[in-house]
């Protein structure tokens, strides 16, 4: 037997996993109900976020940071044109998720919860600067995204807590490229490569790269990125930084690849994306 | 909603129809609609959201059926196969699958019928490369994709 529940606030879905600790929460269900498909999960509880309307829709706010409800299915972030600039990485990274009906029911909260480290958002948010809000018995508090993907299917969440809204920086003057090596449209990422890069008349003023499905969770190095703040982006520079991501990640051999090859081909990537980014930024397209 | 030991009677709208089911919070709606009601027209092929065979409407929208708990879906309308035509009357888009040859064994048609009928409502003159993104959640094994998307890119009048 297992227990549906509906309720209607954050509150009342915290109180839920008070009464029943070993329930599993449940935003697009896509996951959850296909692990309990396969009885990789038998919840003795469903607690259903979906009758939570604070959590559904996205919300930019006067700071100019933008709010993204945990249950905002990726067919909305992904059509979201009010996130731009350096925002826009997140809406480019769900439009490459899965297929139409899978975006329909699908969530960012989910997404980031469930942390499959071969998913889209977790690099798309770490080159964000974006913060995970979560809310809990014990209230609520933010996570940095870079500290909130932790280990292979692993997240900073505390047994209880559950992601209530995921919040980006504002970074109107930089843009974004997304790039997903995929062996057939649609299906999870070989290796992905979020960028962000901000140009002040041809130097590079901001630069955020991190490398998804190469390890347990997203890679990014800031202190090589610094490096390369200031100066015009130029073809050594880039490769430098994109061979000490290569050398930073924890690739894995799987059905979709081998871990030399994922090596092989995230420079080109992180070259590819940050060349497509800076092109944005700097107006050709 | 909730009754004794986790049953739940759950209110579904299906094809415009109220039906009262009682469901463990865990029954799918895929499981509800063939093994309850008997609408088998939604297929079970893999079970785990990949196929697209059990591919329904919510409020309009293409979602797996065998993802979604029957729960959750009370109070969103859902159409089926079954739902599409009243008698033997055939949408345009079943007709240009017909007339395209696009069925052959007919596992994965409602569901590629129910995720075209979406996309038209949508984008009532979709291109080639429109329909195949469209299209790209259901698997098909027998016909190589082409007559499908060819009846679809016909059902909506372009080119
Ligand atoms: C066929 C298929 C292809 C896919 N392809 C891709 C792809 O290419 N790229 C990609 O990124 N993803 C892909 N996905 C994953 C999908 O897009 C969703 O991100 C995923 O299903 C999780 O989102 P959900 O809302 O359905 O979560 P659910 O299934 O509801 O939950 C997932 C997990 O997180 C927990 N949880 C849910 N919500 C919360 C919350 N708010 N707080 C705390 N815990 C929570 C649940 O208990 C569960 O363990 C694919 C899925 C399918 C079925
Ligand atoms: S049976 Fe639902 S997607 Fe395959
Ligand atoms: S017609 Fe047989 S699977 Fe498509």
């Amino acid at each position: 037997m297992t227990l549906f529940l509906e309720p209607r606030t954050v509150a009342e879905a915290v109180a839920c996993f008070r009464d029943h600790p070993e329930a599993r929460c449940m935003s697009g269900g896509a996951t959850l109900v296909a692990m309990m498909n396969a009885g990789l999960a038998d919840p003795p509880a469903v607690v259903s976020l979906r009758r939570i309307a604070e959590l559904v829709g996205i919300a930019p706010a006067a700071d100019g940071w933008t709010k993204i409800g945990g249950m905002t299915p990726h067919r909305v972030t992904a059509a979201e044109t009010r996130l731009a600039g350096g925002q826009a990485i997140v809406r480019l990274a769900a439009g490459r998720i899965a297929n139409p009906p899978v975006r329909n029911m699908g969530t960012i909260g989910g997404s980031i919860s469930f942390s499959d480290p071969a998913a889209d958002y977790p690099a798309a948010l770490v080159a964000a600067d974006a913060e995970i809000e979560v809310v809990g018995s014990g209230g609520g508090r933010r996570i940095a995204a870079q500290d909130f993907f932790v280990d292979w299917y692993t997240t900073a969440l505390e047994p209880g807590e559950i992601v209530v809204a995921v919040h980006l920086p504002p970074a109107p003057r930089a843009a974004a490229a997304y790039e997903k090596l995929v062996k057939t449209e649609g299906d999870m990422g070989i290796a992905t490569v979020a960028a962000v890069v901000e140009m002040d008349r041809g130097a590079c003023s901001d630069l955020r790269v991190a490398v998804g499905a190469c390890g347990p969770h997203p890679v990014r190095l800031r202190e090589s990125e610094s490096d390369l703040i200031g100066g015009r982006l130029d073809a050594d520079a880039v490769a430098r930084l994109a061979s000490r991501l290569a050398e930073a990640l924890d690739p894995v051999d799987d059905v979709r690849a081998s871990s030399d090859y994922r090596r092989k081909v995230v420079p080109r990537m992180v070259a590819r994306a940050i060349a497509t980014a800076r092109a944005r930024a700097e107006g050709e397209q | 909603m909730r009754g004794d030991e986790g049953m739940t009677t759950v209110a579904l709208r299906i094809n415009g129809v109220e039906h009262s089911v009682a469901a463990d919070g865990r029954r799918t709606l895929l499981e509800v609609l063939r093994d309850e009601l008997g609408l088998t027209g939604a297929k079970r092929g893999c079970n785990q959201g990949v196929c697209g065979a059990c591919t329904v409407l919510l409020d309009g929208r293409p979602v797996r059926a065998c993802l979604s708990l029957a729960a959750a879906c009370a109070g969103h309308e859902i159409t089926t196969v079954e739902g599409l035509t009243e008698g033997n009357e055939l949408t345009p888009v079943q007709q240009a699958f017909v007339e395209h040859g696009a069925v052959q064994c007919g596992f994965c048609t409602p569901g590629m019928v129910l995720t075209a009928t979406a996309l038209l409502k949508e984008n009532p003159k979709p291109n080639v490369a429109e329909v195949r993104t469209a299209l790209s959640g259901n698997l098909c094994r027998c016909s190589g994709y082409r007559k499908i998307v060819d009846a679809v890119v016909a059902a909506g009048g372009a080119r």
